[in-house]
């Protein structure tokens, strides 16, 4: 089997392990307690930490770019708007300090 | 489907739209990569089908690219995945009372952007369950295959997403997500430990950064635990 069957199959397996595991543990927690209430702030918390290791994979350009984007999805509560804005704003950032 | 999932499967597909634009970009640079790596058409079609997980796919060819083999490109897309263990533990209840077909399906199809979107949709006070997940997940996933093997097709004619700031359309589309799933000053000293964290985690450089997610994450989760009036 060529390199990239066996690196798909692998990653598959793993892949829907991971899906799978996390569907089924959660289902194991209770409902009431900390327990659920720390289950309950994961989501909001991870969104949280995935995009402060996106922003911060990049550079000042990154940085101040999601700086101006937060205020703008607050202002705006607009999912499509605040993506354009964020677009146009590291493309003219990138035009003005190229990295 | 009795149960409104067939409805709220047309509302997953409509709301992730933008999203999917986004990801149709990322495919197409996907495709090109995958050229270099020797991968035909099907061969994207077969993977972006069976792995459907765009940064681990994208970072595990890079690897096979370099030349690092095939041990190498699974381990550091794996790593990659480990985060889905959370993201799906945080919708529990979309499989309460599911028959183990419908969780492995509702799983295989549970990505960051369309789990985003279905947050931001129940903090807006609308239902979102399985079906919202599994409509979503199958618009991304034909927008994801669809541009790779086209990417594959037209390898030499399609631009880096950097170079039109696409690759920060999704922070972009996290940060609007983050505001909407903004519940009040509750959130607030877990929101900070789980950026504090994931920031201190990924500076360091010591771990790989799908670990400062996970473990930001569950940092934030557990001051919302400890501090919870229960």
């Amino acid at each position: 089997m060529s390199e990239i069957y066996v690196v798909t199959l692998v990653l598959a397996a793993g892949t829907i392990a991971a899906r799978a595991t996390g569907a089924l543990a959660g289902q194991l927690i209770p409902t009431e307690g900390r327990l659920a209430a720390a289950l309950n702030a994961l989501p909001g918390c991870l969104i949280v930490a995935l995009v402060c290791v996106l922003v911060l994979g990049g550079g000042p350009n990154e940085w101040v770019a999601a700086a101006l984007t937060l205020g703008v999805a607050i202002a705006s509560r607009n999912l499509p708007l605040t993506m354009i804005f964020g677009v146009v704003a590291i493309s003219v950032l990138r035009w003005m300090w190229p990295g | 489907m009795a149960d409104g999932s067939s409805g709220e499967f047309r509302h997953g597909a409509r709301d992730i739209l933008p999203l999917a634009l986004g990801v149709v970009f990322y495919g197409a640079a996907f495709g090109v990569l995958a050229t270099q790596a020797g991968m035909s058409g099907l061969d994207v079609g077969i993977m972006g089908t069976l792995v459907f997980a765009g940064s681990a796919q994208i970072v595990a060819v890079e690897r096979l690219v370099a030349g690092a083999g095939a041990a190498a490109a699974i381990v550091a897309g794996l790593a990659l995945n480990l985060r889905l263990v959370l993201v799906s533990a945080s919708v529990r209840d979309i499989y309460a009372n599911r028959p183990w077909w419908q969780v492995l399906v509702g799983a295989h199809y549970t990505t960051d952007e369309n789990w985003a979107m279905m947050l931001k949709r129940r903090a807006e006070g609308e239902t979102a369950g399985w079906g919202y997940m599994v409509g979503s997940g199958l618009v991304l996933m034909a927008a994801w295959i669809g541009s790779g093997v086209a990417g594959t097709l037209f390898a030499s004619t399609i631009p880096d997403p950097k170079a039109f700031g696409i690759d920060f359309a999704f922070a972009a589309a996290f940060i609007a997500i983050a505001c909407a799933l903004w519940r009040g000053k509750t959130d607030f000293a877990p929101w900070l430990t789980a950026a504090g964290v994931a920031i201190l985690a990924a500076i360091t450089g010591a771990i790989d950064t799908s670990w400062a997610i996970v473990l930001g994450g569950l940092a934030g989760a557990a001051v919302a635990g400890i501090t919870a009036d229960v």
